[in-house]
């Protein structure tokens, strides 16, 4: 046996179990984090499935043969169905039809299907009936386009009754109220996936990076020993904290511009990798954010790390070391990452509005939320979402001012003492 | 003489320590007064007080009429506090540590440099004072640190064990200049150590603290006379029972 280890292990052991910080940090984690991450996605794809099941289909007749019939009765058995004829796409998104009967999607049935399907039956197999379907893009969340593939699954089972392959669907998008013919929204979908993950994991990196960097700023001055001495200097304690502040302001800022140019690079190089033969063209489609748009997520982002970065500087004031302090700040963590986690797999706006509520109420998940609104272009969310950072932020701040801009710096202290252990000039 | 100095029935209790039990001392202006006494004794406690670091449980203390406690953000313009153990900035130079630390207590650009100029003197630190702070040796630290204490000029300066660390000749240096700046500038010392010689050169008057109390105060030379003792070592034994 290596000499002296037992030593060491066993002092590392006891010190680590007596730290109640540090084990209570190693189970709340695991033991909350994941039974709630677990019951979020759970519920996400239960409502997605569910949605998809209780949405009504709009059926556009253009035919009005024997088929087309049929096949309106077959898709009716699975689903809620609501025909209408003789309407061009361009006129059903005109009449706003999709709206009127609650819907995300219709099914063109063209003029010639029971015509094909006659021929197709007759022993001509090279003819095919065509369907096109035009779902609305709805642009987040994995789960988003279940609802397209529920149409597919129905029509396949159709071929399945009638003749192999014998109804071919067609696929197009509607993209902020435009159809996009031949751009199929799972293909849409997937490649949006990629920014509906890379932006959550990004944030969650640089939100509990900066803020264990935050954390360190008021314990660092009691572990190298000098906060006694600055203390008893004639300087307003506020100013010692807002001081601290203002340095990471620095930080958010350098932080939120290097993540926009990083996020710009990459929904570029996600472009230029498209297969040409897809046709999609995100920037054409609409579906890049403008100049605008990037501005007003770099502010999301900013106000955000912002609110981390006070809030982490105020906590490490109640721990005695940096040890301490991170672990403190720790126990801020679920709650970037549960938002985060289940934004990449949910859209808001699908939510109930309890849940929806409570992830807007939390401000780590603003630039999450934002990034979507600004590539769907929806401004009005983003700016709110901004303005209540910035509200949280504010008070977070005042709090601290009442804290630390008086002389009860330290009655207060005391008056905390049961829960936060001793006060800062007393732990040493 | 008016009073630097007032401590009345000081106690502190920390959960189920009584620290202090009842300290009473005066100290008068211009004067060096010691706190000496055994680990343990609350010298520590009573200077973190008198500072405005930490709140008394009951009793009141004055440093030049001010309240330590109503009056915090008063009392830290007159006193400047040496801590038992402190550090600097460690990725700071010297200077810039001096300089960080004028600041607060000199407005004009010009008296912060005649401020730092006078720490660098005091600090006899030389050339080093360019280096970061993370590559002194303990004693090279303190004596930054007792310079920094002693730079403003405070009308108190508060030192606990200034020459903690230091060998025989800074230890030395540092008496000095405390000696000095009590006569050149009028400052009031209240300094706490263990060491009796140092005590015994250094200070005005003294006050032997045990177990959170005041056990015997005066002159050193009259206390060596009082209790037939050669020298405080031998005082403080007699007092607390050693001897
Ligand atoms: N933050 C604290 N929490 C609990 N007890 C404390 C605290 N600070 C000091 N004490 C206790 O108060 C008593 C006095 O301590 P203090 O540091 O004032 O002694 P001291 O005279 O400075 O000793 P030394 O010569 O060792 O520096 C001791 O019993 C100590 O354990
Ligand atoms: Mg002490």
């Amino acid at each position: 046996m290596l000499k002296g280890f037992q030593t060491i292990f066993v002092k590392e052991l006891k010190e680590l179990i007596r730290d109640p910080k540090i084990l209570l940090g190693m189970l709340v984690i695991p033991l909350v984090l994941f039974p709630i991450l677990g019951m979020v996605l759970g519920y996400a794809a239960e409502t997605a499935q569910e949605q998809a099941e209780k949405a009504t289909l709009l059926v556009v007749n253009n035919d009005g043969g024997n088929w087309s019939e049929v096949f309106i009765a077959f898709m009716n058995a699975s689903m809620k169905t609501i025909v209408v004829s003789n309407l061009t796409p361009q006129q059903v998104l005109e009449q706003d039809l999709l709206k009127q009967n609650n819907s995300t999607q219709f099914i063109e049935i063209p003029a010639g299907f029971s015509a094909n399907m006659t021929e197709h039956a007759s022993g001509n197999q090279k003819i095919k009936a065509t369907v096109n379907v035009y779902g609305v893009f709805q642009g987040s969340g994995v789960f988003s386009d279940i609802g397209a593939s529920v149409t597919n699954v129905i029509v396949s089972k159709f071929n399945r009754y009638i003749a192999p392959d014998v109804v071919q669907i067609t696929q197009s998008t509607i993209i902020k109220g435009e159809i996009q013919t031949g751009v199929d929204p799972a293909t849409l979908s997937s490649l949006m996936m990629m920014q509906t993950i890379a932006i959550p994991v990004t944030v969650m990196i640089m939100l509990t990076y900066s803020m264990q960097i935050a954390a360190t700023s008021v314990a660092m001055e009691k572990e190298e020993k000098t906060l006694e001495t600055l203390l008893t200097v004639p300087v307003d304690r506020f100013a010692i904290l807002m001081g601290k502040l203002a340095s990471t302001i620095i930080v958010a800022g350098i932080a939120s511009a290097a993540m926009m140019i990083g996020y710009n690079y990459m929904l570029g190089s996600i472009t230029t990798q498209i297969p040409s033969e897809l046709s999609v063209d995100l920037v054409k489609l609409g579906l890049m954010p403008t100049t605008f748009g990037y501005l007003l997520l770099g502010i999301s982002l900013f106000m955000t790390l912002l609110s981390g970065l006070a809030l982490a500087v105020i906590m490490s004031a109640f721990a005695s070391d940096v040890r301490g302090a991170t672990a403190l700040v720790g126990y801020i963590y679920p709650i970037i990452f549960i938002p985060a986690m289940a934004l990449m797999y949910l859209d808001i706006n699908t939510l109930p509005m309890a849940i929806k509520a409570l992830f807007f109420a939390i401000p780590y998940s603003q630039p999450i939320i934002a990034s979507k609104a600004v590539v769907m272009g929806d401004y009005t969310t983003v700016i709110f979402g901004i303005i209540y950072v910035a509200i949280f932020t504010v008070v977070v701040m005042y709090a601290a001012s009442r804290l630390f801009a008086t002389e009860k710096i330290l009655t207060a202290k005391l008056l905390f003492k049961g829960k936060m252990g001793k006060t800062v000039a007393e732990t040493e | 003489m008016s009073l630097a100095v007032e401590v009345k029935s000081l106690v502190k209790q920390f959960g189920n320590i009584r620290a202090l039990d009842g300290i009473t001392f005066n100290i008068k202006e211009g004067e060096i007064f010691g706190l000496i006494g055994p680990n343990g004794a609350g010298k520590t406690t009573t200077l973190r007080i008198i500072c405005t670091l930490i709140l008394p449980t009951s009793g009141a203390v004055k440093v030049f009429g001010l309240d330590v406690v109503n009056q915090a953000s008063e009392v830290r313009k007159v006193i400047s506090y040496l801590p038992e153990e402190a550090g600097a900035y460690p990725n700071l130079s010297g200077w810039e540590y001096l300089e960080f630390m004028a600041r607060f207590s000199k407005g004009s650009a010009s008296e912060v440099k005649r401020t730092i100029e006078e720490a660098a003197a005091i600090s006899g630190l030389g050339e080093r004072l360019k280096d970061k702070t993370k590559t002194y040796s303990k004693g090279m630290k303190r004596r930054l640190l007792v310079a920094r204490a002693l730079m403003t000029r405070p009308k108190l300066a508060i030192l606990d064990e200034p020459a903690s660390g230091l060998d025989v000749l800074h230890a030395y240096h540092v008496r000095e200049i405390i000696k000095r700046y009590v006569k050149e500038h009028g400052v009031t010392v209240l300094l706490s150590s263990h060491n009796m010689l140092e005590v015994e050169y250094l200070c005005d008057r003294v006050a032997l603290v045990n177990k959170g109390k005041v056990v015997v105060e005066g002159e050193p030379q009259k206390l060596k006379a009082k209790f037939n003792s050669a020298n405080l070592e031998e005082v403080f034994a007699k007092v607390v029972g050693y001897a």
